[in-house]
């Protein structure tokens, strides 16, 4: 517990008399700074070049290169969409550099440039100390190169491979290329092929048969660089009755120009095998006004592919100007399951698109999605889901519930819910709401003596609980700050 | 649209230089402003979010030239075949879209004025210029309209003066001959509802042969402030008939409207049902169902758009499908912003019989309020085993359980309908539309 109250930034604090919810009103994103050290950068632009310079950047093999570059060809015909219910100003995809590097390139912790230490320091994630304290792993990615991995040689003993993908398409060439774009193939879609042309780093997992990874593994991104588009990919791959958890959270520096983000994320449960994806995503929103922000375009996807495999996504997104985030689940596998559960919170002038696709293909398949949609400020949070059922998905079931909180006027909460059934046997459930703080909890609350700030968060907590409880704990509490943080200046 | 228009497009054209000039201009020139824009547009294809379930493809190769109107005119037609219980108001009735005065009684008493859309328009026709001419403008419409703004002369103008109570309900009857193949037909219709006045209007589509034929109504609702309407539909098309039907109801201030549709028949069937709330405290109750077997494909888009406060909307549709058939619902709440006090909900659910059946459902909410209450449920299953067991129990056997049960499910939706002996028939309608015998799937399933 200690560890997760040193979490804790000051602005979690209650807020109890009223200049500091006056202050609060008026506060700015808590994680914005910049940290100042020099990035080694491809200028901006997008070409043929650039990819051949990133790849040749990283080192990286052959049968690499002819990957991205067959995504950079795809790329260039492909049309941005459109469908979601986002209003985004047009992106100039030559004004975004596509690579930045802190230039001190540290091989181990130790070497690690001070200052970016610092930078975890404010983050509250002091690697080498915390990451030991509470069990977990960090390979923290800092702008687009990991530079510390810990735990190695424990998860090692395991023979479980935690690295970043450059070292894992230098080292495990095989097992990446086996893999890699299996579940988001290059063309999947425009972000996607995007990601995969200049991929820049993210995370490799590979947890081998029967191995029960023995620690949560996680990864902190940053963004750091102005100007530069974070795009991770993440690979995590487990074999037959294995197990993970993977935690992944992002916070970013404040900037007033918006910027680019897009990750790919693939899933891949082999036999019994269990994966558990949670993300708390807290990138920089921009501010009241809607100016700056990241655009957070995302493509994770899970493939059971074994019998009996279950791949869990637990989401809270709070950040980003723009989310258009779709976490989901090919249920491939005969009775393999699939979950969603999500908090997405807007607020201000931030655009959500968020929501899951269940594509039921074996027999006796499950999935559950649990989603909750805050709005407040002039906000647009919409939920957009798809289930599936597929000809021979005899016995499928699905129970979908999707909730929306409103707050205030002036914002918009909506769902779009598709479910397309061919086969007899499958039931399909889907239930929604939407509704703003009732009265009378708020009154109640009020008449107890909790101040009207303490009281909404209690009842936006209770909303999320459904959610919440399933984060492993440390992100729990994390969660629950931020909203409390994302939601200051919402009432009143 | 840069590639050449589709057969079915090319033949609407054609079609056009058949229709008679009808002496107003200013209708004349929107007929053919109408038809420009559906040359440009061209049919909707699936990339189209709309009509994302429901393909074309097929249709927009078939060429439809207008039903010819002398047969149409001398074509015997047994009133038995659209004869209904309940239903003895005064009644219009259109064989292939042309106005049958001999199968026609339009007087409907005082303050009742019922009159096929000719005749309102030689009589006086710059009151229905706005609906006319300027309701469906290029942009605001697609090809569907379009075409029935282009080449629909005739329909039904239906006005309720302010505070008339009608007694009886007006019966509304669309009949396809059936006789006529690759014939298209097209009616317009316009019901205005005065303060305070209270109307049931039965709306009712019966085909007398199998001949393959599109049928397509555009029709424009307001209920004025106070008024009371009342709408019922069944559509009872042969398995051969395209219908596309498109009703826009507008509801004022305290003013409440009831729709209770019924899908049994058509081989593809679209069916576009957009309120607005307009006004405060309007009410919109919606309640439907259909009951698909063959290769039948139904698709039915309610909309309801909560525009004022205190605003009231409450959905319950059922579906069943059967065979190879393919069942589309989409169910959007849009609650604008400003329109506080606003209570929606919809229930969707359905029932997929067969291994070859499809449902698609698509509920949806855009909220733009705070001060309101929306919630929708959906679901795609089948029938609840423990209750087969309970009757199975009772010594009711398989077959006859499962109908029972599925009449249980679908009656739902037609319960609220307060003309009793017209809701009987309904029901006896859904019961003979069922499927009779347990089907396979089911069985496998109940193991």
């Amino acid at each position: 517990m200690n560890e997760s109250e040193n979490m804790t930034r000051d602005v979690a604090a209650p807020v109890r008399d009223n200049a500091e919810v006056v202050e609060a009103l008026n506060r700015r994103y808590e994680a914005g700074f910049v940290t100042d050290i020099e990035s080694d950068s491809l200028p901006p632009g997008l070409s043929e070049d650039i990819v051949r310079q990133l790849s040749a950047i990283k080192g990286e093999p052959e049968w690499m290169l002819e990957w991205r570059l067959a995504a950079y060809r795809h790329w260039l015909t492909m049309p941005e969409p459109d469908w979601a219910k986002l209003d985004i100003a047009p992106i100039d995809y030559q004004s975004v550099s596509y690579y930045s590097a802190p230039k001190a390139g540290p091989k181990s912790l130790a070497e690690v440039d001070p200052k970016l230490l610092e930078t975890y320091e404010k983050l509250g994630v002091p690697l080498h100390e915390r990451a030991r304290l509470a069990g977990v792993a960090v390979d923290a990615v800092f702008d687009s190169v990991s530079v510390g991995t810990t735990f190695r040689k424990e998860l090692a003993e395991a023979g479980v491979i935690f690295c970043s993908m450059s070292e894992a398409i230098r080292e495990h060439g095989d097992l990446v290329r086996q893999y890699l774009g299996s579940v988001v193939p290059t063309g999947d879609n425009y972000f996607a092929a995007l990601n995969s042309a200049v991929f820049s780093d993210g995370s490799f997992v590979f947890i081998p048969k029967g191995v029960r990874c023995p620690m949560e593994l996680s990864t902190y991104f940053r963004i750091n660089a102005i100007n530069t588009g974070q795009f991770e990919r993440t690979l995590i791959v487990v074999e037959d009755d294995a197990y993970v958890s993977y935690l992944e959270g992002c916070t970013a520096p404040m900037r007033d120009e918006n910027q680019l983000h897009a990750a790919v994320v693939e899933l891949i449960a082999l036999e019994r095998a269990q994966i558990k994806y949670s993300t708390v995503q807290n990138w920089y929103p921009g501010d009241e006004n809607g100016v700056g922000g990241i655009y957070n375009f995302v493509t994770k996807r899970g493939d059971c592919r074994g019998a009996d495999s279950k791949i869990s996504w637990t989401q809270v997104e709070t950040g980003s100007a723009i989310t258009w985030k779709y976490p989901s689940c090919v249920l491939r596998g005969d009775r393999s399951v699939g979950e969603f559960y999500s908090v997405a919170l807007t607020h201000h002038r931030q655009q959500a698109d968020t929501g899951t696709k269940m594509i039921h293909i074996g027999k006796g398949t499950k999935s559950k999605i649990v989603a909750k949609g805050i709005s407040a400020g002039r906000s647009s949070n919409s939920y957009r889901g798809l289930v599936k059922i597929e000809k021979g998905a005899d016995g499928a079931r699905n129970y979908t519930q999707c909730d929306s909180l409103l707050i205030g006027k002036k914002c918009g909460a909506h769902t779009f819910p598709y479910m397309e059934v061919k086969n007899p046997s499958a039931i399909v459930e889907h239930e929604a709401t939407t509704s703003k703080i009732s009265d009378d909890q708020l009154f109640y609350c009020l008449s107890r003596g909790i101040g009207e700030e303490d009281a909404v968060s209690m009842i936006v907590d209770g909303f999320c609980k459904q959610v919440f409880r399933e984060l492993p704990m440390e992100f729990a509490v994390e969660a629950k700050k931020l909203l409390e943080v994302s939601l200051e200046g919402a009432v009143g | 649209m840069s590639q050449a228009p589709s057969p079915f497009v090319r033949a609407a054209l054609d079609a056009a230089t058949a229709v008679p000039p009808s002496g107003i201009a200013w209708l004349d020139a929107a007929r053919r402003e109408n038809l420009e824009s559906l040359a440009e547009t061209g049919l909707p294809e699936t990339r189209n979010e709309s009509w994302k379930y429901t393909p074309l493809r097929a249709l927009s190769q078939r060429a439809f030239s207008l039903a010819d109107t002398g047969v149409a005119n001398s074509l015997a037609v047994d009133p038995a075949s659209y004869a209904l219980p309940g239903v003895d108001g005064s009644r219009i009735v259109f064989v292939d879209g042309v106005f049958r005065a001999d199968l026609s009684s339009l007087e409907g008493g005082e303050g009742v004025s019922l009159a096929p859309l000719g005749v309102a328009l030689e009589a006086q026709p710059e009151p229905l210029r706005f609906a006319l001419a300027n309701r469906y403008r290029r942009g605001a419409a697609d090809a569907f309209a379009h075409l029935n703004a282009a080449l629909a002369t005739d329909g039904v103008v239906l006005q309720i003066a302010n505070g008339t109570d009608v007694a009886r309900p007006v019966n509304v009857v669309h009949v396809s001959s059936g006789s006529q193949a690759d014939t298209a037909w097209h009616v317009r219709v316009l019901v205005d509802v005065g303060q305070g006045s209270r109307v049931d209007v039965v709306e009712h589509f019966v085909s007398l042969g199998d001949a393959i034929q599109l049928g397509t109504v555009v029709a424009d609702i307001v209920v004025r402030e106070g008024a009371t309407l009342g709408l019922v539909i069944l559509q009872d098309a042969s398995a051969s008939t395209t219908l596309i039907r498109r009703n826009h109801v507008r509801v004022e201030a305290k003013a409440a409207a009831t729709v209770h549709a019924l899908e049994l028949g058509g081989a593809l069937v679209r069916h576009e049902l957009t309120t607005e709330l307009v006004g405060d405290g309007a009410r919109f109750d919606s309640r439907g169902v259909f009951a698909l077997s063959g290769r039948q494909h139904v698709d039915t888009q309610l909309e309801v758009r909560h525009n004022a406060r205190d605003t009231t909307s409450d959905a319950l549709w059922r579906g069943i499908a059967d065979g190879r058939s393919r069942g589309v619902f989409r169910g959007a709440i849009v609650v604008a912003e400003g329109a506080d006090g606003s209570d929606a909900s919809l229930s969707n659910k359905n029932l997929l019989l067969s291994a070859q059946a499809e449902i698609d459902t698509k509920p949806e909410l855009e909220i733009y309020a705070d001060e309101v209450k929306a919630a929708h449920g959906a679901t795609i299953g089948q029938l609840d085993e423990r209750s087969l067991f309970y009757l199975r129990s009772r010594g009711i056997p398989l077959a006859q359980a499962r109908s029972l049960l599925t009449l249980a499910f679908c009656r739902a939706a037609l319960e609220s309908l307060p003309n009793e002996a017209l809701r009987e028939h309904l029901g006896d309608l859904l019961v003979a539309h069922l499927p009779t015998g347990p089907s396979d799937a089911l069985v496998t399933s109940a193991q």
